[in-house]
């Protein structure tokens, strides 16, 4: 627990008053410490960016400073004057804008009226559009929305538009500091481009952005500084250059961790043969075959495709061509029960609209997928058994809780997310499927999580891993087939460069591979 | 039914109430304990009035056993909520009432018209309601409208239906004359003379039903089934679980249940009348209003039989107790200010509950009228 | 890429920017509306009379001017099934005022609207500031109104009221060209919203609110004062509504005033393609609604058939609109 807020700060000159100082903050909810200190300091038109794992505290210091909650000790300054920042609105006065990772927006709306919601111009009661669109229309084209959105409801627009419509609406306001939650969380590749312009472009401007990531590596494409936490502490601040991926993550943890890619294996009978598959308005030819004990990784930009092919495997959609071919039988997978008969599991994208039955016990998640597990009879649930179930997998997986009865929204992203594992593996399967597998997860978890995966493999399972975390499906992939829009593009060993895994999802083979990103 | 504990390394909230420390966390949290310590203190607090004279009647366990012929409907009723609620996705079914009637308009035409065997008569009704509900089920699960419009449709259907059928004149006679020894008070066999009189139906009705019902949530696959769309209904269906099925069976038991209740309101009036569950602003509301007090989380995937039981025993008796210290129509009357406020006070206590322990933040999720020991 | 782009904004029409005029399920009420016109018109020759449309908009009037109130409502999320219980309590104090005190109509209504608001801001501020759902909290007034009602009734009807508010009622006070003047004041209450929802910040913000309650409140919107306000509207409406079944009625009130009109009241509010989930509603809808609704049920008078068949076709009815207006919306969101 060192660097404070005397640390070298970068341009512009020695001495400027920081854009904002937060101070000894600390902030308990009940009985738990959410944040024991914390300072952040964040120079004008720089971008900072705040690591840390799930339950380090970053969150609850983002939402003292956008004034959704309001600190038990500790003082925050914005250009060298003390704040009280008592709501979201004081926040927005302020110049603090955020846009979060999931757009807070109205989907019933149309665009336009999501742009000012909250802070309407009027003339007395009624709204002046008149006075309203100019603007706007100008920054649906600053982040490269069509004008003609303005009129659509915003539920008509694909989430990535909807983000977009939410930086645009933050940029609303003249902010001074711009909070962004994992922006680049739910965008392709080419929008986080798109997304980095804007910032730097912001950032050049003077507006202090706050940059929340769990992405480490884009970081270095975007951040100039960098304050990690950890257990409700900052650990460290300080310029970006000045550390590698490697520091980061370890001062994230506390420890070091393991590296490398997954050990070469033996591989069994064919479990999954795809023959030309197709669904209409997602992906079109997909051909593969996944053997007992192989991991193959499905790398893509969101949108290319290999997330419906998932979604097929597992019967939760019904391909409109091609083939495909589930240990021995040509039959299509009519719906997830139907896949869960033939030994096929899934872990979906999305834990918490898709996974997580948040106010029912561990054990409850946990054997809620293997219900004719529980009893004797048909139908029939058995307590003991069930909680047996659930304490072999919370051993197996060494999810962190003190008992199986536990609500699962009391955990933290990366536990839950084992716990939503765990309902897979209560018995082997001869298939499963992953999607986002790590997303939103904690370090420490993911690697626990690709452990997982990995001895799974070992003991015969076929694996499919469908993930857009290059990182994360070079680490644990046997082989990887690189998914652009809807075609399977290439099949690269998980030894290929980055740089070339990520040129194959881009389309951009025939260019130069990229360069490391200049800031 | 999940069990919920403190979270890891929570203590009790800080309240600034002068009870012990050790009893607050308790009473707050779990809506059981909760109604449990309220019957409790009823009892007492009229037990205390009685001696003190200062009641119309004399306070006894005859009197509260008398109680309970009202317990039976209220209590079913608020069972079939209890499935409805925690389906989840809006689910609510306001037309329990009209159920009700209609069963036992049917129910009257079979036994006493027709002259149908009683058990034959019963089966049938039951299965009719079944049915009933079994429309709303199929339109709000299968055809996804809200269930408030749904149940909203068939309780002004389902209550036409019943008035014109039985051409808004009850159905009596002697069979169901004689079937009004259904519902009346009895002596336990064994240890009758220790314990008062109780009315049959909640051996004969509530009894069975109940002890079914519990084995359905608590023991069967189709109960945790139940709870996971409630909670969840997406990760359900990703959970490999028939979602439509699920939901549709709850209001398929909605309807069973309130056919039965059908029945015992012939037994309980000896008459089938068609306004039976309709009249004054009917049955549905204070089904509801129980299931809710009872700890039904509003939202869904949240709700305790044992609540239920204990929140309808509550009003009972309260309501009883209410007549003995205001006789009368003012009783009457006074009898609906203390649901009113006995609902409004425990759903508020256990939202300030919540949102003292909780991370304060977003309250994204409420569970309105539960406590589910949740942080964030 | 700057943000003072040099290219001319293009003049985005308000039409674009803001919802349609006039939504698809009112325009199909409307034509439904007209048809049953016309055909009891052929059944039943006396049906287009005034005198027999002029007792149908006198019966609409109250059910639709609640209705206004419960469109805010239901586009919040929110829903109240207390009305009943107010209209009971508004209507009993104002006509024991009038018997008691023979005060003049303006002062009646002014009392009734009042209590009524009165009245909807506890459930307003119960459901803005104690965080338990809207059901809940109105199930429990809905219980306490009740009970208040009952209490100044204390056992008895209030008799011989005067026809100080006879300008609401059915009679030719009530009527104006032929026109009810309690139907004339629902209209102005209806266009009156109807701008403020499409218009206003105020009112837009409700459609916020209803769709996504955070985020409004992140927003910057004040969620709570508007949550209060738009149950005090409903309370203060049901109030009037309360002097306009008085007037309505006879000389005679007794305890069975506004029993179940909360569910007619609902029902208006859905047909009229308002839905239950929040954020998406119209009070002209609402008005077609409860006329729709109202001329079902004289309609079947009408015709000569069981009254008690008009609530069948009132339960198809409900399903039969909210079931257009769900197919509707499905093929709007895929667009």
């Amino acid at each position: 627990m060192t660097d404070t807020a005397e640390q070298a700060r970068p341009t512009p000159g020695p001495g400027a008053t920081p854009r904002l100082q937060m101070r000894d903050i600390s902030k308990r909810y009940g009985g738990v410490r959410a944040i024991r200190h914390a300072d952040l300091t964040v120079a004008p038109g720089t971008v900072h960016a705040l690591v840390g794992e799930n339950g380090a505290g970053k969150s609850t210091l983002i939402k003292i400073l956008s004034g959704a909650e309001q600190a038990d000790t500790g003082t925050i300054a914005i250009d060298g004057r003390v704040v009280t920042i008592g709501s979201t609105s004081d926040a927005i006065a302020l110049g603090v804008q955020t846009v979060y990772q999931e757009p807070q927006l109205f989907a019933e709306l149309t665009v336009a009226e999501n742009f000012f919601v909250g802070r309407e111009i009027t003339r007395g009661p009624v709204v002046d559009w008149r006075a309203q669109a100019p603007r706007m229309l100008a920054l649906l084209d600053t982040v490269g929305l069509d004008r003609g959105v303005a009129a659509r409801p915003l539920g008509s627009l694909s989430i990535a538009q909807q983000q977009q419509v939410s930086i645009a609406k933050a940029l609303l306001e003249q902010a001074s500091i711009l909070i962004l939650d994992e922006p680049s969380a739910i965008l392709t590749d080419a929008e986080i481009d798109v997304l980095f312009d804007v910032v730097r472009r912001l950032a050049s401007e003077g507006v202090s952005i706050v940059y929340i990531s769990h992405r480490l590596d884009e970081l270095f494409r975007i951040a100039d500084e960098v304050t990690i936490m950890r257990d409700g502490e900052t650990v460290s601040s300080q310029p970006i250059g000045e550390l590698t991926v490697r520091e980061i993550a370890e001062r994230m943890v506390g420890g070091a961790i393991a590296e490398g890619h997954r050990a070469p294996a033996e591989h069994g009978d064919v479990v999954l043969e795809l023959d030309g598959l197709t669904l209409a308005g997602a992906f079109e030819d997909v051909s593969f075959e996944l053997r007992a004990g192989e991991v193959l990784g499905l790398y893509g930009l969101v949108g290319a495709g290999a997330a419906e092919v998932g979604e097929v495997v597992y019967g939760m959609r019904r391909a409109t061509g091609g083939r495909m071919r589930l240990v021995g039988s040509d039959r299509p997978v009519a719906s997830p029960s139907d896949a869960k008969r033939r030994g096929v599991r899934m872990v979906p994208a999305n834990r918490s609209t898709q996974g997580s039955f948040s106010f029912q016990s561990i054990a409850f998640n946990i054997t809620i997928g293997s219900l004719g597990l529980l009893g004797r009879l048909p139908a029939w649930v058995s307590p003991p058994t069930e909680r047996r179930i659930a304490d072999d997998l919370i051993r197996r997986l060494a999810v962190k809780t003190p008992s199986a009865r536990q609500p699962l929204a009391a955990m933290s992203g990366g536990n839950a997310q084992k716990v939503v594992l765990a309902r897979q593996l209560v018995e082997r399967p001869e298939l499963l499927v992953l999607a986002e597998p790590t997303q939103g997860v904690d370090v420490g978890a993911k690697e626990e999580i690709h452990r997982i995966v990995a001895d799974l493999a070992a003991a015969g399972t076929a694996v499919l891993v469908v993930t857009t975390d290059l990182a994360e499906v070079q680490r644990i992939a046997d082989r990887i087939l690189v998914f652009r829009a809807g075609r399977v593009a290439r099949e690269l060993p998980p030894t290929a460069s980055q740089a070339e895994l990520l040129a194959a999802a881009a389309g951009a083979e025939d260019e130069p591979v990229r360069q490391e990103e200049d800031r | 039914m999940t069990a919920t504990t403190n979270p890891a390394g929570e203590r009790g909230p800080q309240t600034r109430s002068r009870r012990p420390a050790w009893l607050t966390p308790g009473l707050l949290r779990d809506r059981t304990v909760l109604l449990l310590v309220l019957v409790v203190v009823l009892v007492v607090v009229v037990t205390v009035l009685d001696a003190m004279g200062l009641t119309s009647g004399r306070f006894t366990t005859d009197y509260l056993a008398a109680a309970l012929i009202g317990y039976v409907p209220l209590a079913l009723l608020a069972l079939a909520e209890l499935f409805v609620i925690t389906s989840g996705r809006g689910g609510i079914d306001l037309s329990v009432g009209s159920m009700v009637s209609l069963t036992g308009v049917v129910f009257g035409m079979l036994f006493q018209q027709q002259g149908l065997p009683l058990v034959v008569s019963i089966v049938l009704a039951v299965a009719f309601g079944a049915l009933l509900g079994a429309v709303n089920g199929v339109i709000t699960a299968y055809f996804g409208f809200p269930a408030l419009i749904t149940t909203l449709a068939t309780y002004y259907a389902y209550r036409s239906i019943a008035l014109v059928i039985s051409d808004q004149k009850p159905i009596s006679g002697p069979e169901i004359s004689e079937f009004y020894g259904a519902a009346k008070s009895v002596e336990l066999p064994l240890i009758g003379h220790l314990v008062p009189l109780v009315p049959l139906g909640v051996f004969t009705f509530l009894l069975p039903v109940a002890v079914l019902a519990w084995f359905v949530l608590n023991r069967t696959t189709y109960g945790r089934k139940l709870y996971a769309i409630g909670t969840n209904d997406t990760a359900a269906l990703w959970s490999g679980i028939e979602t439509r099925r699920t939901r549709m069976l709850a209001y398929v038991t909605a309807g069973a249940v309130s056919g039965l209740v059908g029945v015992y309101t012939v037994a309980q009036f000896a008459s089938a009348r068609p306004d039976a569950g309709t009249s004054g602003s009917g049955m549905a509301l204070p089904a509801i209003t129980i299931a809710v007090l009872g700890g039904v989380a509003i939202t869904g995937g949240i709700g305790r039989l044992s609540g239920i039981l204990l929140s309808a025993l509550l009003i009972v008796w309260l309501n009883a107790s209410i007549l003995l210290v205001v006789p009368g129509n003012e009783g009457a009357q006074a009898q609906l200010l203390a649901l009113g406020v006995v609902l409004l006070g425990a759903s508020l206590l256990s939202n300030a509950t919540i949102r003292r322990r909780q991370a304060g933040g977003s309250g994204r999720r409420e569970v309105p009228g539960s406590v589910s020991g949740t942080a964030t | 890429m700057t943000v003072t782009d040099a290219r001319a904004p293009e003049e985005v029409s308000l039409r674009r920017i803001l919802p349609p005029v006039v939504t698809g399920q009112e325009v199909v009420l409307l034509a439904v509306l007209a048809v049953l016109w016309v055909l009891l018109g052929i059944f039943t020759p006396a049906f287009l009379t005034a005198g027999s449309i002029g007792p149908l908009l006198v019966q609409v009037a109250p059910i639709a001017l609640i209705g206004v109130g419960m469109t805010f409502v239901i586009i919040t999320a929110g829903i109240d099934v207390s009305v009943a219980g107010m209209i009971m309590v508004c209507a009993v104090v104002t006509a024991r005022t009038l018997v008691g005190a023979d005060v003049p109509a303006v002062v009646a209504v002014a009392l009734a609207v009042a209590l009524g608001a009165v009245l909807g801001s506890v459930n307003g501020l119960l459901i803005a500031y104690g965080r338990v759902h809207p059901i809940i909290i109105t199930f429990g007034t809905a219980n306490v109104f009740t009970w208040l009602g009952l209490r100044v009734f204390d056992s008895s009807t209030v008799n011989n009221i005067p026809g100080t508010l006879s300008f609401l009622g059915r009679g030719a006070a009530g009527s104006t060209l032929g026109v009810p003047h309690s139907f004339a004041l629902t209209l102005v209450a209806v266009a009156v919203a109807w701008w403020f929802l499409r218009y206003t910040r105020a009112g837009r913000n409700l459609y916020a609110i209803g769709g996504n309650q955070n985020a409004a409140r992140l927003a910057g919107i004040k969620v709570q004062p508007r949550l209060v306000s738009v149950y005090l509207v409903t309370g203060a409406l049901a109030g009037l509504a309360a002097c306009m079944i008085i007037a309505t009625g006879t000389s005679t009130l007794d305890q069975s005033v506004g029993a179940g009109k909360e569910l007619q009241v609902i029902a208006a509010v859905v047909i009229g393609g308002t839905s239950i989930l929040g954020g998406r509603g119209s009070v002209v809808g609402t008005l077609l609604g409860a006329l729709l609704v109202q001329t079902v049920v004289s309609g079947v008078t009408q015709l000569g058939w069981p009254t008690q068949l008009g609530f069948l076709f009132v339960g198809v009815f409900i399903l039969v609109a909210v079931g257009t207006d769900l197919i509707r919306e499905r093929a709007r969101r895929r667009a």
